[in-house]
């Protein structure tokens, strides 16, 4: 008999261990916040890019904003997010317009058209450009939209919101990297 | 050998013909390997699909890009870390073992291995010889059962 409550024991010990070892693995995966999904770009340069303006008059290139801390935001005129999020994007626009903060969009799996469109509609004034080919989101690591990237003085990218973004989490990025780049 | 054995022999010789030529070491094609390298790349706008199987616009630009990347050259390998380098690990469907997303790979022998032991712990427990009666217990049984036979009782039917 001796072997067989042993036996039930270390059987009863090895579900305990396997469903203890589930409920680790099903809280750290749950613990992080979807917004922040780590990718191999964030802590590292900028990817520099050239897009074609939306309004036809010319190139986009991340280089004009060089030095200064950017805001590179990727959205689509189908993307109801990008629709949600944009008034906040508005709002901070301009409560850095007169500052060294740079705001760039890009233009993501969108016609041309469509996005010069929604730009208009949408009181989107900061400079914006068409990714055709995906070539930016690809270089950024981007998985949809809406996406904003938080990119310091130093041309790193410093972090990356997934998801509408909301006033305040826009305007404590670029402070702290405001505040980075004083240092 | 019979004409049956003749047959089947030559069945088996042509069945491992078409193997070794199915088999064999040839070139790969660009598409080939565009198809290989996008069938290891996970599409990260969909649920478990790759960048080869879905439909959607983002795997295509992104089959576009080793499209490019295999033309202009570039290595299995070289290819593999630029995503990586974009997107983490995670876009790798099969996770490399030198990463923590690795030890998915044990899970399957972990498995096999503990089946094993539960198996062979089964087996021996089952295989536990029964305590021998006692001399004296033995005795009284045999001596039972020969007075039963000598009675030579009928046998009950019911």
């Amino acid at each position: 008999m001796a072997p067989a409550s042993g036996m039930s024991r270390a059987l009863r010990l090895g579900i305990v261990i396997a469903i203890g070892a589930l409920v680790v693995v099903l809280v750290l995966a749950f613990r992080r916040d979807p917004h922040d999904i780590r990718t191999g770009t964030v802590g590292k340069p900028a990817a520099a890019f050239t897009v074609q303006k939306l309004d036809g008059s010319g190139a986009l290139a991340l280089d004009e904003a060089r030095g200064k801390v950017t805001v590179v935001n990727f959205f689509a005129s189908w993307c109801i997010p990008c629709k949600e999020e944009n008034p906040a994007l508005v709002r901070t626009y301009e409560r850095y317009r007169s500052s060294d903060v740079v705001f760039l969009g890009v233009l993501y799996q969108d016609s041309r058209d469509s996005g010069l469109q929604y730009v208009r509609d949408n009181g989107v004034t900061w400079p914006t450009g068409s990714d055709d080919d995906g070539r930016v989101a690809f270089a950024y690591g981007v998985f949809g939209i809406p996406e904003t990237y938080f990119i310091g003085a130093d041309g790193v990218i410093a972090g990356r919101h997934i998801g509408p973004i909301d006033e305040t989490t826009l305007v404590n990025a670029i402070d702290t990297l405001r505040a980075q780049a004083k240092k | 050998m019979t004409r049956s054995r003749a047959i089947i022999v030559i069945a088996l010789v042509a069945v491992a013909l078409a193997l070794a030529w199915s088999a064999r070491p040839r070139a790969e094609t660009q598409t080939e390997r565009v198809d290989r390298i996008t069938s290891e790349l996970r599409c990260v706008v969909c649920q478990g699909l790759s960048v080869k199987d879905s439909p959607s616009e983002s795997a295509r630009q992104m089959k576009e890009i080793v499209v490019q990347r295999v033309a202009e050259g570039r290595t299995d390998d070289q290819i593999r870390d630029e995503f990586r380098a974009n997107y983490g690990d995670w876009v790798v469907l099969a996770p490399s073992l030198a990463s923590w997303s690795g030890v998915v790979w044990l899970l399957p022998i972990l498995a096999v291995l503990a089946g094993l032991a539960f198996a062979w712990r089964w087996t021996r427990e089952r295989s536990v010889p029964l305590p021998e009666a006692p001399p004296a217990q033995l005795a009284a049984l045999r001596e039972r059962v020969a007075r039963e036979e000598s009675l030579d009782l009928p046998v009950d039917a019911s």
